[in-house]
């Protein structure tokens, strides 16, 4: 931890940043736009330029420098003293903010990033209120860079992030920059678009409405969004990310940073791959099956019936021909909470997971890094807790079968009672794995969309999207991280984790927290949670 | 005053100067033969006690510049500066055009002084004819074993590129021209590191002028002592002037940093004074970016040092353009303007806009669109893109501004005529047009 002095306050800072960092990380609020921690450093928005004290270049004594120094590419050293509340940096500021604006249309009332747009911030606090420019603005086009973004470049401000990202996060080169001085634009090489599996980032990077998302698009004013704190459940990496969402909707999922797992990335495929939580096909209410009979009971009864069932048949044909199949989609505690019932009534039954999906290899960005040098990756492994689930069957012990044994022993008839949980995104239940599913004598299927498993069920019971529970996945790296919910369930269906919870026995609100508290005895290892730092290290 | 025997400009005029064979029967390559068999230290400590000062306009001593090569290097390279790209300046055209050879001897002294076995001369993309006369200088010069391996019997080995740039101005400043040599864009680079520590490719580079380099050999041959006698104490030796406008013999002159900018434009030998019928009104004394002098600033001497007392920024490339009394300093203003509007790399935020701003003032002025207060806004434009010391990456605002600044206070009474002798309501008109 190296001291600083920073408007003759003292303050440590870790070793190594840039002064900004440090400034920003002990609470000031130094305005930037090319400066981003992931990103390298350019300098060139000249924003951040700080007051520091050198040694003389003769006398050697030590004094402050004549010079602005900005403090993005200026890394800190023990003793240091450096200004941000004097005349010169602030005229500084207020010019910068004046020349962003010369050519810049304000047309924040239709912009996409008003609201959390830093033109308009650091216009309000560190800019003037009129500009002097009387001339004509300089008028670039807008364009479409991309399958899925949209370049304004009149709003642009040539931090030169995005253009960064492509270079040194992503590889692909994509963007660049043509013409120069004012008429300075970001653009993409003719025909070769903005399309690589990460170029979302782009649009969260932008400190302007100059990138776009097409699929926020005008949808929304980004003040009215609500922000949850969940992971992605895209794949086994786990990226930490926040759920914008209002009116029980989900708008947009933007990354958060993460030191362990993602940074400040996250990869298209989790970002845009929520479609399927307000897909009209969900299972939203229970249905219970007798013959051709079919009813849809109370919530309060189910926990009842479900006991009831399995006690029946426990009693008549034994516990061992009972099996749970968790899913890889399932959070721990929610698995924790079935397994405890099946054991609870069966204490001979068996447990078992569920296919793991995977898809194609895994991506890691740059392309063609190695080692230290990548900088995100993308896993085959399309689920986001397998790694959970087997760490749950291994410390509950008893009888754990494989997916495969599974199907083998209901085909040979050794099961006949099952309670199946999907709650995949896609569709998931193999052609030859359905014939077994009208084996069962008793079978509940837990699940978002109807399927074989579903069809033949005695009970179903709606399974929720990520996004409406709560509860944590640990990632391939073996990281045991909490999610929120954000929105709630659809109408008729209840968060997976309070039906599991009342079946299990429990009484009162489901919390994951207390969950891992019961936890601890039997699966220490999963009861413990890795929270990603409160605090951003970063401003924007 | 007596005349100057041109030492750089010797060989302009004769027939083949160009050609090897000329340029050696005129004693050429033998400095470059002398300083192989001295050690590389005695070369650079021989340049430091000239006071070789950078002749590309910062006027930087060249040797101390060297100096700065980290000792433990395994690599150096060193890139000659062909860019000049500052408006009225062609005294490095001069050079390449009549003395190849001279620039080439220079360059070899210099690579062995600072041991680069690489040599990457950056020429101006303009520069056709100047290229293919060096390059055909170089195939000499390869073909006699002066560059190459091994050459002239030492154990010193060169290698020489010609690169031509895409025509920039602000290629011509070091990290920009490293930049785009490396075959990125040309913007000058955050410093540190400078391009002494890790410049071209990552290596340690040191860049020099061609004028620079074209005095090494004549250090080298006729000492430091010779140098340092020419011209007064704080910028020794030869230097070219350039000198343009309505004068009676506008062109490339050398001599002793001695004279004062009314010799260059009054001389016989030099400018040789106005065309008939026009009178000075201002001049641009050393490239348009050091700002202008009025009519009555003349005295101004024309050495590193004496511009700044004049509120001027240097002395740059000693390139003058005289302003006749017709000319109106509007246009004048304008096209300073648009010249930095449209050469500002786009890097900085300062210069970016500002360049941009002023030039659209610049353009509704000369327009006779001007509004009084718009004369006080360039004013602080000029200020706010930061004028000495600087906010942005490398010197070109400092460039655009003084021009602007310079022009706006010591023409300020001009200027202020010209807009109140508008039509009226002219700009009042063009601005709802405009918005």
């Amino acid at each position: 931890m190296a001291k600083i002095i920073i408007d003759n306050q003292e303050i440590e800072c870790r070793d190594g940043v840039s002064a900004l960092q440090a400034a920003v990380e002990a609470g000031w609020d130094v305005p930037h736009y090319c400066y981003h921690p992931g990103l390298s450093v350019v300098a060139s928005c000249r924003l951040c330029l700080m007051e520091m004290k050198m040694p003389h270049p003769q006398t050697k004594e030590m004094g402050w420098a004549p010079k602005l120094m900005p403090s993005c590419q200026t890394p800190v050293r023990e003793g240091m003293e450096i200004r941000f509340n004097t005349d010169k940096v602030k005229t500084n500021q207020e010019n910068c903010m004046e020349f962003f604006l010369l050519n810049h249309p304000l047309d924040c009332p239709v912009c996409d990033q008003a609201g959390e747009c830093h033109l308009q911030d650091y216009s309000y606090k560190f800019g003037k209120a009129e500009s002097r420019m009387v001339d004509q603005k300089l008028k670039t086009p807008k364009k479409d860079i991309g399958p899925r973004t949209l370049l304004y470049s009149d709003r642009c401000v040539m931090c030169t992030r995005c253009v960064r990202f492509t270079d040194e996060i992503s590889g692909s080169h994509e963007l660049t920059l043509v013409n120069r001085g004012s008429r300075l634009e970001i653009d993409v090489f003719p025909g070769l678009p903005l399309d690589n599996p990460m170029q979302g980032n782009v649009v969260d990077i932008c400190p302007v409405g100059c990138l776009l998302d097409k699929d926020f698009l005008f949808k929304r004013r980004v003040w009215e969004l609500k922000r949850g704190e969940s992971v992605c459940p895209g794949c086994a990496r786990g990226c930490s990310i926040s759920i914008d969402h209002v009116d029980e909707k989900v708008y947009r999922l933007k990354p958060r940073f993460n030191p362990e797992v993602n940074d400040w990335w996250m990869c298209d495929e989790g970002r845009f791959g929520y479609d399927y939580i307000h897909d009209k096909k969900r299972i939203s209410s229970p249905l219970v099956r007798r013959g051709l009979e079919q009813t849809t009971p109370n919530w309060e009864d189910v926990p009842a019936v479900l006991r009831y069932r399995f006690e029946q048949f426990v009693s008549e044909q034994g516990g061992a021909k009972v099996v749970a199949v968790l899913s890889p989609f399932m959070a721990n505690e929610e698995a924790w909470l079935l397994a405890k019932f099946i054991r609870d009534v069966a204490p001979e039954a068996s447990l078992a997971m569920g296919p793991v999906p995977y898809e194609g290899e895994d991506q890691s960005f740059p392309a063609k890094a190695s080692g230290d040098d990548v900088k995100f990756t993308i896993l085959k492994e399309k689920a986001p807790n397998r790694k959970g689930i087997e760490s749950l069957l291994e410390s509950l012990g008893g009888s754990v079968l494989t997916y495969e044994q599974f199907i083998e022993k209901t085909g040979a008839g050794d099961i006949t009672a099952a309670w199946v949980v999907g709650g995949y995104p896609k569709p998931w239940v193999e052609k030859d794995v359905a014939k077994i599913a009208s084996k069962f004598e008793l079978l509940v299927a837990q699940d978002i969309f109807e399927n074989e498993f579903t069809a033949k069920a005695d009970i179903v019971l709606p399974a929720c999207a990520w996004a409406e529970r709560e509860g944590s996945f640990t990632n391939a790296d073996g990281l045991t991280q909490p999610f929120q919910w954000a929105i709630v369930p659809p109408d008729g269906a209840r968060r997976d984790g309070q039906y599991l919870f009342e079946i299990a026995g429990e009484t009162g609100l489901f919390s994951a927290a207390r969950v891992r508290e019961m936890m601890a005895k039997t699966v220490p290892n999963l009861s413990k949670v890795h929270e990603s730092p409160a605090r951003p290290v970063h401003a924007h | 005053m007596a005349s100057f025997e041109p030492v750089l400009l010797r060989n302009r005029g004769v027939e083949g100067s160009t050609t090897l064979k000329v340029y050696e029967s005129r004693g050429g390559y033998q400095a470059v033969r002398k300083a192989l068999k001295q050690t590389p230290d005695e070369i650079v400590a021989e340049v430091k006690k000239a006071n070789l000062r950078g002749r590309g306009g910062a006027g930087f001593p060249a040797g101390v510049k060297w100096g700065f090569l980290p000792k433990d290097r395994k690599k150096t390279l060193l890139c000659v500066n062909g860019d000049e790209s500052e408006p009225p300046t062609f005294c490095n055209r001069v050079l390449m055009e009549n003395d190849p050879h001279q620039l080439i001897e220079g360059t070899i002294i210099a690579a062995y002084a600072v041991q680069a076995q690489t040599v990457y001369i950056y020429l101006r993309g303009e520069f056709h004819e100047q290229f293919h006369i060096l390059q055909k200088a170089v195939d000499q010069a390869y073909a006699a074993g002066y560059l190459g391996k091994k050459v002239f019997g030492s154990d010193f080995s060169i290698e020489m590129y010609l690169h031509r740039g895409a025509g920039a101005y602000v290629c011509g400043e070091e990290t920009g021209l490293i930049e785009s040599l490396e075959g990125k864009r040309g913007w000058p680079r955050i410093k540190p590191p400078f391009p002494a520590i890790e410049g071209a490719f990552r290596l340690p580079t040191v860049v020099n002028n061609v004028e620079t380099l074209s005095c090494v050999p004549h250090i080298i041959e006729r000492g430091a002592d010779w140098f340092t006698g020419i011209g007064p104490a704080h910028s020794a030796g030869p230097k070219l002037f350039c000198v343009s406008g309505p004068v009676k013999n506008p062109g490339c002159y050398e001599g002793a940093m001695d004279f004062t900018v009314r010799d260059l434009i009054e001389r016989e030998d030099l400018g040789g004074g106005m065309m008939d019928g026009k009178h000075i009104k201002a001049v641009f004394p050393g490239g348009c970016s050091m700002g202008v002098l009025s009519a009555d600033e003349l005295d101004m001497k024309l050495d590193f040092d004496d511009p700044r007392n004049f509120g001027l920024l240097g002395l740059g490339t000693a390139a003058a353009v005289v302003i006749p009394h017709d000319m109106d300093m509007r246009i004048v203003l304008r096209n300073m303007a648009r010249f930095y509007g449209t050469e500002s790399c786009g890097q900085c935020t300062q210069c970016r806009e500002g360049t941009a701003w002023m030039h659209k003032i610049a353009t509704r002025i000369a327009a006779d669109a001007g509004r009084p207060e718009d004369l006080d806004i360039l004013l602080e434009t000029a200020r706010n893109m930061g004028m000495m010391p600087g906010l942005s990456i490398c010197g070109l605002p400092d460039g655009a501004t003084f021009p602007i600044e310079t022009i706006v206070k010591k023409f300020r009474s001009e200027l202020d005529e010209s807009i109140l002798a508008q039509p009226r309501g002219r700009a009042e008109d063009l601005l709802k047009v405009l918005n």
